[in-house]
């Protein structure tokens, strides 16, 4: 055990445990309980280890129940400060989530996952910001993986989330509304775009994304904050589905999408059943018609008025009945001003295929758009698409192996998860494949929701890396730590985070959970993120813009 | 014979009838002595001793460190204090006077009467700094008793040790006289909360599941020391 250690970094002493259970340290009586809060990150000094745990919970105890029954006078303080330590004492939980061997150079080895106990005693420490860098990586270490998210609580120092690892599978941002999960997506696909370490497709259903979005504050007193676009310029595109409402905003969209009756398949109107309140004889009248017409299926059914619906299911041996009710319902998507007979601008999706292609963003807002409605029939349709093509890229290069048709890692980021991903749709939408499968067709998602519980068991096990914010519902916590082990522990932390600005980190691209407070997305941020605001930059931009726009004349 | 070598060491400003008179109750430090002792080692055991005090009702506070010059300087806790007759045989009886009427009209009978106090060994002197165990031997008879220095008992103090001492000697009143010996290092440590305190967490381990015997003693120690 190391005799040097600082009394001042002491928090306790290594009591009980299992490795099942966790362990449990005897607080140091110098110290307040309430000084100690649920997630904090310290670190057991072991013989031959340094393990780093997290704090899941405390409890107050007393060696004598007569000290409970005939409790000290308020006024004693004596007698309470002898007791503190003695016959009453504080219990704290942890649970240790890496371990480090000490190395006879006193250098450390890398963490690895816990499969052994501290001994007796050891002594329990503040997290130093060395620790906290050498297990989370630090950012601007020239590797251009690490990219801080926040800190831990109590600390300054940065957490990092791997970036490479983060994109590799799918992910999750889940937590209350009003918790700050747009932001941390935010934060976490700046991430991803300034190391380019994927491309993203947004799927913005509440315009937060790309060009300016509003800060919540207390008061009434709104801020904006940067978007997306204005980050990092042309490296994000912005497509819109109501371009009136993304120049009100000031800024013109890079694309303006419109969808043809033509490009909706069934398999775009099955997991809208839901919300159509559509029954399920009348997605198969739509396999029907399909059978029948091919891509115009949807056209045809819609060119046909009330009575001439019947004679048509007739004709097609469809049931009459379902057939009228498709129709009547699917009625509904000509009132949506992007759904257009013929396109005049090319193919949306061949669009943004190109734009991936090339590596830019795109954020696709759906302006006034917000129906769920519409927002699931745009999202399928597109995803759907993109992902064929995914799959013959990917299918490409696995048969060419050259490194020039790798495809280049793709992101989705949907919102309103549970509404694509819930335990039916999950097996209709291709957002259930997505985040089943596509992993080798270099597709993951982000999913952002604020009902995990909705979001289907198998999806949800699937998911790389969870960054969590508040959760008060027993069955959201019980979904977000799906497929997560020794959840006993982070189950007290998810429910005691704050409403604001914290959240837990879990998975893939952390080694170990920790609650962090979110990093301030603010001007300090911008700058780190290359967006630079200084007069000569403006003017390089300038230059490089009209280049981009009327080439180099 | 203890009479005799009194009067060998009486020291010289002292006048004729001085030792007559009581000792100074409040400065707890007897007058007459030549060496600053305190008393003389009369009965001895390793675990404790008993001295006679240098002057009547001369014995040093309860619960105040003493230490023995001799061949270990033993070092104790003033466990008691008794004044009797010289004789067992004769008992004091009561005149109805006061104590000044009674040195006037009948100074022989304090002549006849003596103050012994008894210490409770918890160390010895090694080179000067305090050890927390008995002495090998006991001290001599007739060695002095000193009233021992603040920095000693800082020294002595710094761990808790004595108040095991205390607590398993068993025939002293424990009770009252760890509280008396906690106030006299209380202030030899310059009344310092955070000795009361360390101290006060070794006596809750020591007494463990006796909650209000602790409680009783914490509150003899002093009510408001923070």
């Amino acid at each position: 055990m190391n005799n040097s250690v600082p009394s001042d970094r002491r928090v306790g002493v290594l009591t009980r445990g299992s490795l099942v259970e966790g362990v449990e340290m005897k607080l140091d009586p110098a110290r307040n309980v309430e000084d100690l809060k649920a997630g904090k990150f310290v670190v057991i000094d072991g013989d031959k280890h340094e393990f780093f745990s997290m704090v899941t919970d405390m409890r107050i105890e007393a060696a004598n129940e007569e000290v409970l029954l005939h409790p000290p006078d308020r006024a004693d303080r004596l007698m309470r400060q002898v007791l503190s330590g003695t016959s009453t004492y504080n219990i704290v939980s942890l649970r240790p989530m890496l371990m480090m061997p000490k190395s006879a150079a006193g250098k450390l080895d890398d963490p690895r996952p816990v499969k052994a106990i501290p001994s007796h005693f050891s002594n329990v420490l503040e997290a130093h910001e060395e620790d906290v860098a050498r297990v989370f990586g630090r950012e601007g270490d020239g590797e251009r993986r690490h990219f801080s998210i926040g800190s831990p609580l109590d600390m300054d120092t940065p957490v990092c989330i791997d970036m490479v690892r983060f994109a590799e599978r799918s992910n999750g941002i889940f937590g209350k509304t009003g918790t700050g999960k747009s932001f941390l997506t935010r934060l976490a696909l700046c991430g991803l775009i300034h190391y380019q370490r994927a491309v993203n497709l947004i799927f913005d259903m509440h315009n937060e994304y790309g060009f300016k979005a509003m800060k919540e504050t207390a008061g009434s007193n709104a801020t904006f904050v940067k978007g997306l676009k204005q980050l990092f310029g042309q490296r994000v595109a912005i497509f819109s589905l109501d371009p009136e409402s993304t120049r009100a905003r000031g800024v013109q969209p890079d694309f303006e999408v419109f969808i043809s009756y033509d490009q909706i398949a069934v398999e775009d109107i099955a997991p809208l059943q839901d919300e159509l309140k559509l029954n399920p004889t009348a997605v198969e009248s739509a396999y029907l018609v399909h059978a029948l017409y091919k891509d115009r299926w949807l056209r045809t059914l819609l060119s046909l008025d009330g009575p001439q619906v019947e004679e048509f299911a007739n004709e097609i041996g469809a049931h009459p009945g379902s057939l009228v009710a498709l129709h009547r319902k699917l009625k509904r998507l000509e009132n949506f001003p992007f759904m257009v007979s013929k396109l005049q601008d090319g193919d949306v999706v061949d669009r943004i295929m190109e734009y991936l292609d090339r590596g830019i963003n795109v954020v696709l807002e759906f302006g006034q758009q917000t129906s769920m409605l519409c927002y699931l029939l745009v999202a399928n349709i597109i995803a759907r698409r993109i992902h064929e093509m995914y799959v013959k890229k990917s299918e490409r290069f696995y048969a060419t192996q050259r490194p020039e048709d790798q495809p280049r890692q793709l992101m989705i980021t949907i919102e309103e998860a549970h509404k694509f991903l819930n335990t039916t749709a999950a097996k209709q939408t291709i957002f259930g494949t997505i985040a089943r499968e596509m992993r080798k067709y270099y597709v993951s998602l982000l999913i952002v929701d604020q009902r995990p519980s909705g979001i289907d068991d198998e999806v949800l096990s699937q998911i790389g890396t969870r960054i969590t914010a508040l959760l008060n519902d027993e069955k959201d916590i019980q979904a977000v730590l799906t497929g997560v082990s020794g959840t006993d522990g982070l189950r007290s932390v998810l429910s005691s985070l704050d409403s604001k600005q914290q959240a837990l980190v879990i998975g893939h691209a952390v080694p170990m959970p920790v609650v962090i407070k979110t990093r301030e997305y603010g001007p300090e941020f911008y700058r780190d993120m290359g967006a630079n605001t200084s007069q000569e930059y403006v003017e390089h931009k300038v230059d490089e813009d009209t280049i981009a726009l009327y080439g180099d004349a | 014979m203890i009479k005799a070598r009194r009067e060998t060491i009486k020291p010289e400003s002292l006048r004729p009838l001085d030792r007559f008179k009581a000792a100074s109750a409040s400065s707890g430090i007897p007058v007459v002595s030549r060496h600053g002792e305190l008393g003389e080692v009369i009965e001895s055991s390793t675990i404790g001793l008993v001295a006679e005090a240098r002057s009547l009702h001369g014995a040093p506070p309860f619960g105040s460190f003493v230490t023995v010059a001799s061949e270990y300087n033993v070092f104790g806790i003033v466990a008691g204090a008794t004044t009797r007759s010289t004789e067992p045989n004769r008992r004091p009886v009561a005149f109805g006077k006061t104590e000044e009427e009674l040195r006037l009209e009948q100074p022989q009978i304090f002549e006849l009467l003596r103050t012994e106090f008894e210490v409770l060994l918890v160390g010895y002197l090694v080179d000067g700094d305090p050890v927390h165990f008995l002495p090998p031997q006991p001290a001599r008879i007739h060695s002095f008793v000193f009233r021992c220095d603040d920095q000693i008992v800082r020294d002595f103090t710094s761990t808790d040790d004595y108040l095991r001492c205390i607590l398993a000697a068993g025939h002293f009143p424990a009770d009252q006289l760890i509280p008396a010996a906690m106030r006299t290092a209380y202030r030899c440590h310059g009344s310092s909360t955070s000795y009361l305190v360390r101290a006060g967490k070794e006596l809750a381990r020591l007494l463990r599941d006796d909650y209000d015997r602790l409680g009783a003693i914490l509150r003899r120690v002093g009510g408001e020391p923070c």
